[in-house]
């Protein structure tokens, strides 16, 4: 295939009119969900019961109905945490580094990912607050001035994670919805139903596409990505924390926040060529989300899986380097111990399969790319399943080494937050614009001045 | 009409009509409709709340005001709060609130009869501790002795008499059934009643019998026990013609030689002989005996011998001659007898190492005078006529105790006895059956039919604190006192008696047994009062035991002093002139013939023989050597059950004769190839919710006659069944194929050992190994007083349990029950950890208690985001169970893992709620906080008796001090192998352990400085070896 470097790949193929982005984008919002729509969303609000269910009855009846047991303090709660914020880092990476890096193709795919930011966050906040034992005693966890002057513990990395996440969600909420305000204004204006317009005016702040407004949204946009962008790194790092701050083998790393970052961006990109591969067929986006943009994200899955694969490699080098035997033995028994068949999982999805992206033809291949992000998903979750039970099951005391079995509940909760992402997922994509209208708009072919007359080379 | 009224009232009449004022008197109308209404109209009213509060008046008022503050204070109402406080209104005199209370009383758990210390705060007993004075366990009392409180206040104790009408149990009055009863046994005639019974301790009791006896002439007792020594005692009698089996001065053998023997662990006595063993195992005076174990399947004793012999136990009675055969050959004893019996023979029979017999061989020479052999009961007679050769021969006779010997009371009757029994229930010979306070029908084999003549039989009568097998086939069964509920006095050894005194009112409509004796004998269902036990009790006391022991105090001050005490002691002769008789060794069958497997039967560690069966905390106390709890199990060899095919937990049916049982396997490092192993006292069928469903009943595997002894079978079959049963381990299985997980706690310096002669030649050859000096980033802390820490002696631990369930009763730990310690869930704050290396036939084994280390820079306390986890500045991890919200992240740091959490309400959790049961809150030391669910727990170092000693101290003016304070475990550990006090002061005993040369902290490369020291365990082996 001959491809001419010297010219930039257009960001939106096949040519559309900016009346014809508009009009491909709010389409979704201005006709009735069809029976597929509603026959999805009760598959997504079905698992988010069987959630509902489970933390139901583990709050009656305790957290015994989980399979956590005494080394093993931390399992499918935590695990289900820290996969659904690194999840999330995709969304900020491709909503605020890349709009620093000036990356044009971006915009095709940021609002949809900054959306499964917001959503993988809220997910992961769930676990924190539901891992207690007392969960209706959270609100210790906040520094709030009270009269017995209790204060919250600053040392504790658990701590920091309230902060970092809280932080992060806000964050990202702000800056996805200050993205919003222009697209609410054209929805505004395009609407004819009563009720959608207030809506939308209330939401829309007033906007009448000024070139006042469009001097400020640029400049706050501007803060508030710069403001992102290291949040992308602190929250992962934070999250890494929880374990590299603790003296167990296996945790205690100190490759961990690098580590933790680059498989965030990782599972966080595989998940958003998951939906989005969905999302660009059903609602004709192929022209919008082209096959650049899913080729691009292969290739940061492609680049961020190497690094995952080299943090595995070097975590095995130093255990021996360290010369510790029980961190050696760690390594050794993650990979051979009992826990051997989650640890070869993890290795093969995230490290193996990416491993096909070399090859251009199965970066731009559908399938095959759907079969790569879905193992990468299930590698990641498995890679946090791997950190946090194989390094508690088998500690410094062998006696008490124990196995660890998850049980329905702990599956249940996992399958809820699942159906609390795709419920918001799918909501969001009839409810709110899944493309940034005025984003793709001044990245489509002519809509910039240029020396050329303003398109190039047609 | 009014003129007669009016005259009426102003006559003189008997019921005079008093007025208040002149219309009253003339009876004015008015005033006399103002009579009926207490209040002036207006004042009062009927309530209606639909009228207009406008009009409201002043009762209105009030009482809206009344019922608004009183639903505002029910709706502020925690609601979790059900209990009721209710204050004393006239303070007892001996009780001061908040202060305990202790009372002498002797433990009646089993035999040994040990001399306890009853804790009661407000008039309920919550403790069971040792009593420091008395000669036998002073101070320390073993974990079922420590359990017992729970059985006192077991929910599940029969609460009134029960009276059997068409198979149901109803309740009824006692004065029905004593009447009914002592009907049967005054119009017995001719026929026989039989009082059953455990073996009989007390002299008074005995007394109380044998006027049973006269009153009703055809009284029969026949008392047993399911583990006893009559085998040994019996060759005792056989060898020197009197008495019972002397006791041993343990502490003054240098080498013992135990065979099939667990006098550390299940046997009787262990207290004792603990406490004695570990005097020769101590650091301090560098006095060191050498333990040899020639056993079958891996006991208590076992692990802790220096060199173990895993000898199938029909190989003893070779053994012990083979022995005397070598020592004979070497010159080193002489007697008349040969035996021709090569040991090394029998060695290689059993894959011996041939070293370790000869440094048997030379330790008994050498040590000729000081060293001891020991014979479990479980042996036949000939061997332990052997064994008393032996060790007369030796000169070992030198440790035979000359002060002090154990007696019987009564002696146990035999199984032939209850053959008799039997039979003379079949032929209409008995007029009743009376079970005391035993259980029969689980406990006797099932080949003499007992319990299937004795369902047909009508007139069973049970005294019993718990329903029981034996309870259920009875006509009625009266419920009797708890020991802490009873009077009582006990004689097991020579020179001293002990005392029982009631702690507490019995809690239900129960009575002690001897009072119901002596209410029949009586004849007389009215005579019962609460005091007739103890008045007898004390009359016998005044005419039997007071005369002897010939004092000039009065019979009142020696009663109250000796109930004080708790016990009486006095000079007693013991016959010492022992001369063998030569004559009684006779050996026929020396080479035993076997064709099967053996299978031995053991007593269980936690169980007894059943008594406790519905005590969660010792169902629930791993089992010492397996770590099993809540099972028992058949124990084979690893290469038994390589050839079997068999893995733990699968099913086989063992098969002695024609007596069958299904029982899961459990692969025991160091058994003895082709020997089952199986502890009894469990798979009880009738004896409450706890006990129920668990384990499997191995007494069906007994038998009136055996072919080697009551508790061992030859001959014996084993198949494997389909099916698996999962059995509950606390600690995972050790794997002996995985080179990098052998030895992790030596290589991780979790547990340090050495030897004996290494310690000799250097003594600091723990430190010059392990001492690592660490640099940390922060500045210590600086502990200026008082800094508490605790040292153990892992050469006086032996790992036994007893502190562990100490530990429970202290702190209010619940019981989780089988399927969480499948989980990795158990509570209990205080470990025994168990770790082998070396091969599977040949193990070494190490334990070590493990509780909460306090480091200094504990890496719980930082990881918590609520600081419910912090330093005390006087070097305590505490634990806040208000602030916990419950996030697990302490204990994911802690590299001990020391820490409990409450997944669940295990109160509410574990059967049903079974401890829920408002009778179970009497038992929770109110000084402890009951936790909640979803809170994370640990050792305290015993906090609540730290602030007790400091504010004792404060009360006397002076500051606290290390030696104040005993935590439970230290209280409770039979060798005194835990110690506890003060880090910082020099002039205290327990300095010299935290300093002490052997001294290091299991993990010290982590550098969390933990204030806990255990001193490294010596082995007393060869250096050879090394």
């Amino acid at each position: 295939m001959n491809i001419d470097y010297s010219q930039e790949a257009p960001a939106v193929a096949g040519r559309l009119t900016l009346a014809e982005i508009e009009e491909l984008v709010a389409k979704p919002l201005d006709t009735r969900p069809d029976k597929k729509y509603f026959i999805a969303l009760s598959i997504s609000g079905s698992a988010l019961m069987i959630g509902a269910i489970c933390l139901a009855l583990s709050f009656y009846y305790g957290l015994g109905l989980w399979g956590n047991n005494q080394p093993i303090g931390w399992a499918f709660d935590i695990v289900n945490f820290v996969f659904w914020v690194g999840i999330g880092h995709a969304g900020t990476l491709i909503s605020a580094i890349l709009f620093l890096l000036r990356q044009k193709w971006r915009t095709g795919i940021a609002r949809f990912a900054e959306a499964m930011t917001i959503f993988a966050v809220m997910c992961a906040g769930i676990f924190p607050a539901i891992h207690t034992g007392r969960p209706w005693l959270d609100g210790y966890l906040l520094p709030y001035p009270n009269q017995h002057s209790l204060w919250v513990n600053f040392t504790s990395p658990l701590l920091w994670d309230v902060f970092a996440v809280s932080t992060y969600f806000t964050v990202s909420l702000v800056f996805w919805y200050i993205g919003l305000i222009p697209d609410f204004a054209t929805l505004r204006d395009r609407t004819s139903s009563k009720i959608k317009k207030t809506i939308y005016s209330l939401f829309s702040l007033g906007w009448r596409h000024s070139s006042r407004h469009w001097q400020h949204y640029e400049k706050s946009y501007m803060l508030l990505a710069g403001f992102a962008t290291p949040l992308v790194l602190s929250v992962h790092t934070i999250v890494s924390f929880d374990f590299a701050v603790s003296i167990l083998p296996g945790w205690h790393t100190t490759i961990f926040p690098p580590y933790f970052v680059a498989g965030a961006i990782f599972s966080g990109f595989a998940m958003v060529v998951t939906v989005l591969v969905f999302v660009r067929k059903i609602f004709d986006l192929e022209n919008i989300i082209t096959m650049d943009h899913l080729e691009k994200m292969n290739k940061v899955i492609l680049a961020t899986g190497m690094m995952v694969g080299y943090a595995y490699g070097m975590e095995f080098f130093i255990a021996w380097y360290s010369g510790v035997q029980a961190e050696q033995f760690v390594f050794v028994n993650r990979a051979f111990g009992p826990y051997a068949w989650a640890y070869w999982i993890m290795v093969s999805c995230n490290v193996i399969f990416p491993q096909l992206f070399w090859v251009k033809k199965f970066r731009r291949s559908i399938p095959v790319m759907m079969v790569v992000v879905i193992l990468v998903n299930v590698g990641m979750w498995f890679e946090r399943f791997v950190i946090t039970v194989t390094s508690l099951h088998r500690d410094f005391l062998p006696s008490s080494w124990a196995y660890y079995t998850p049980t329905l509940y702990d599956f249940g909760i996992l399958i809820g937050s699942f159906g609390l992402f795709f419920t918001l997922v799918i909501l969001f994509t009839k409810s709110l614009p899944v493309v940034s209208i005025s984003e793709v708009k001044a990245v489509a072919e002519g809509a910039q001045p240029s020396h050329h007359g303003g398109v190039v080379n047609a | 009409m009014s003129e007669n009224l009016e005259k009426q009232s102003l006559d003189n009449n008997p019921d005079p009509n008093y007025w208040r004022s002149f219309k009253e008197l003339y009876n004015d109308k008015e005033t006399i409709e103002k009579k009926f209404h207490e209040f002036e109209k207006g004042v009062t009213d009927e309530f209606d709340p639909n009228e207009n509060l406008s009009g409201l008046s002043r009762r209105k008022f009030l009482a809206l005001l009344g019922a608004s503050a009183a639903f505002a204070g029910v709706a502020c109402t925690d609601y979790r709060d059900k209990g009721e406080i209710i204050p004393y209104n006239i303070k007892p005199e001996e009780i001061t609130l908040g202060k305990p209370n202790f009372y002498a009383s002797t433990c009646t758990g089993c035999n040994s009869n040990c001399g306890i210390l009853i804790k009661t705060r407000e008039g309920r007993p919550i403790k069971i501790d040792g009593n420091p004075d008395h000669p036998v366990n002073q101070g320390k009392i073993c974990s079922k002795g420590q359990a017992s409180i729970l059985n006192l206040y077991d929910p599940e104790r029969i609460k009134s008499p029960l009276r059997k009408n068409y198979n149901v149990f109803s309740e009824t009055d006692w004065k029905s059934v004593d009447d009914d009863i002592i009907n049967v046994l005054t119009n017995s005639g001719s026929k026989e009643i039989a009082l059953v019974t455990h073996k009989i301790n007390s002299p008074t009791t005995l007394k109380l019998l044998n006027d049973f006896k006269n009153e009703y002439p055809n009284t029969k007792i026949y008392s047993y026990e399911l583990f006893n020594d009559s085998i040994r005692n019996s060759a005792w009698l056989k060898s020197y013609g009197s008495g019972n089996f002397p006791l041993i001065n343990w502490n003054e053998a240098e080498v013992i030689l135990a065979l099939e023997s667990d006098f550390l662990g299940a046997d009787e006595n262990r207290i004792e002989n603990s406490r004695l063993f570990a005097q020769s195992r101590d650091v301090d005076s560098k006095k060191f005996n050498r333990l040899y174990v020639a056993e079958s399947g891996m006991t208590l004793t076992g692990i802790n011998a220096d060199y173990r012999l895993s000898i199938r136990p029909e190989h003893q009675l070779e053994f012990v001659l083979g022995l005397i055969s070598e020592l004979k050959k070497k010159g080193v004893v002489q007697i008349p007898l040969d035996f021709n019996v090569n040991i090394y023979d029998l060695a290689k029979k059993n894959n011996l190492d041939s070293k370790k017999v000869d440094y048997l061989i030379n330790d008994l020479s050498a040590k000729k005078g000081k060293s001891i052999i020991y014979a479990g009961n479980s042996l036949p007679e000939d061997v332990h006529i052997a064994v008393n050769l032996l060790n007369e021969i030796l000169g070992n006779s030198k440790l035979y105790r000359k002060d002090s010997a154990s007696v019987d009371v009564l002696p146990i009757s035999n199984y032939k006895d209850f053959e008799e029994l039997v039979n003379k229930i079949k032929n209409n010979q008995v007029a009743a059956v009376i079970h005391l306070n035993s259980n029969p029908v689980y406990h006797l084999p099932e080949d003499i039919g007992y319990k299937e003549v004795l369902s047909k039989f009508e007139n069973v009568f049970s005294l019993s604190e718990t329903m029981s097998e034996s309870c259920q086939i009875s006509k009625f069964i009266l419920p009797i006192n708890h020991n802490f509920e009873s009077w009582g006095d006990y004689k097991t050894r020579t020179g001293i008696i002990s005392l029982s005194q009631p702690v507490i009112m019995p809690l239900h409509n129960s009575r002690q047994l001897e009072s119901i004796l002596l209410t029949w004998i009586k004849k007389d269902s009215q005579s019962y009062s609460d005091t007739i036990y103890h008045d007898y009790l004390k009359t016998n006391w005044q005419e039997n035991i007071y005369p002897k022991y010939s004092t000039s105090i009065s019979f009142d001050k020696f009663w109250y002093s000796a109930l004080h005490n708790g016990f009486i002691s006095f000079t007693e002769n013991i016959d010492s002139n022992l001369n063998f008789n030569y004559g009684a060794v006779k050996f026929e069958n020396i080479q035993s013939s076997n064709s099967g497997f053996t299978l031995v039967l053991k007593e269980s560690y936690s169980l007894g023989d059943g008594r406790y069966a519905n005590n969660g905390w010792l169902q629930e106390l791993p089992h010492p050597v397996s770590k099993i709890t809540w099972d028992n199990y058949a124990a084979i060899s690893h290469s038994t059950a390589k050839s079997l095919g068999l893995k733990d937990n699968d099913l086989i049916e063992v098969q002695v004769a024609e007596r069958k049982l299904r029982i899961p396997v459990f692969v025991q490092a160091g058994n003895t190839d082709n020997t089952v192993v199986i502890e009894l006292g469990y798979g009880r069928e009738y004896s409450g919710i706890v006990a129920t469903g668990v384990g499997f009943n191995a007494n069906k595997l007994l038998s009136k006659n055996s072919d080697y002894s009551p508790w061992i079978y030859k001959n014996v079959k084993i198949s494997k069944i389909q099916g698996k049963y999962i059995l509950a381990s606390t600690q995972e299985h050790h794997s002996f194929d995985i080179p990098r997980e052998q030895d992790l706690h030596l290589k991780r310096h979790i547990v340090v050992e050495g030897t004996v002669s290494e310690y000799l030649r250097n003594p600091a050859f723990i430190k010059d190994k392990h001492q690592i000096e660490h640099e940390s980033v922060y500045t210590p802390f600086e502990y200026k007083e008082v800094k508490w820490g605790m040292s153990i002696d892992l050469n006086k631990c032996l790992g036994c349990g007893d502190c562990v369930v100490a530990c429970n009763v202290e702190n209010n730990v619940p019981v989780v029950g089988k399927d969480q310690v499948l989980k990795s869930r158990e509570m209990q704050w205080l470990r025994i950890d168990r770790y082998y290396s070396g091969s599977p036939d040949d193990p070494k084994i190490s334990t070590q208690p493990m509780l909460c280390q306090h480091c200094d820079l504990a890496p719980c306390e930082n990881v918590c985001p609520v600081v419910a986890t912090t330093h005390s500045p006087d070097g305590l991890n505490q634990m806040t169970y208000n602030r916990c919200v419950g996030t697990r992240y302490c204990s994911n740091n802690c590299p001990y893992k020391v820490r409990r959490f409450n997944f669940f309400n295990y109160r509410d959790h574990f059967r049903n709620g079974y401890q829920e049961n408002p009778v179970f809150a009497l038992l929770n030391n109110p000084e402890v906080t009951v936790r909640s669910r979803g809170v994370m727990e640990k050792c305290t170092f015993c906090v609540q008796r730290i602030s007790d000693a400091r504010s004792e101290a404060i009360r006397q003016g002076r500051k606290v001090k290390g030696s104040d304070v005993k935590t439970a475990c230290q209280d409770a550990c039979p060798t005194s192998a835990i110690k506890f006090g003060d880090i910082n002061n020099p002039e205290e005993e327990f300095y010299k352990y935290r300093n002490h040369e052997l001294g290091y902290y299991s993990l010290s490369e982590l550098n969390i400085k933990p204030n806990v020291t255990y001193i490294a365990k010596l082995r007393n082996i060869h250096s050879e070896e090394l």
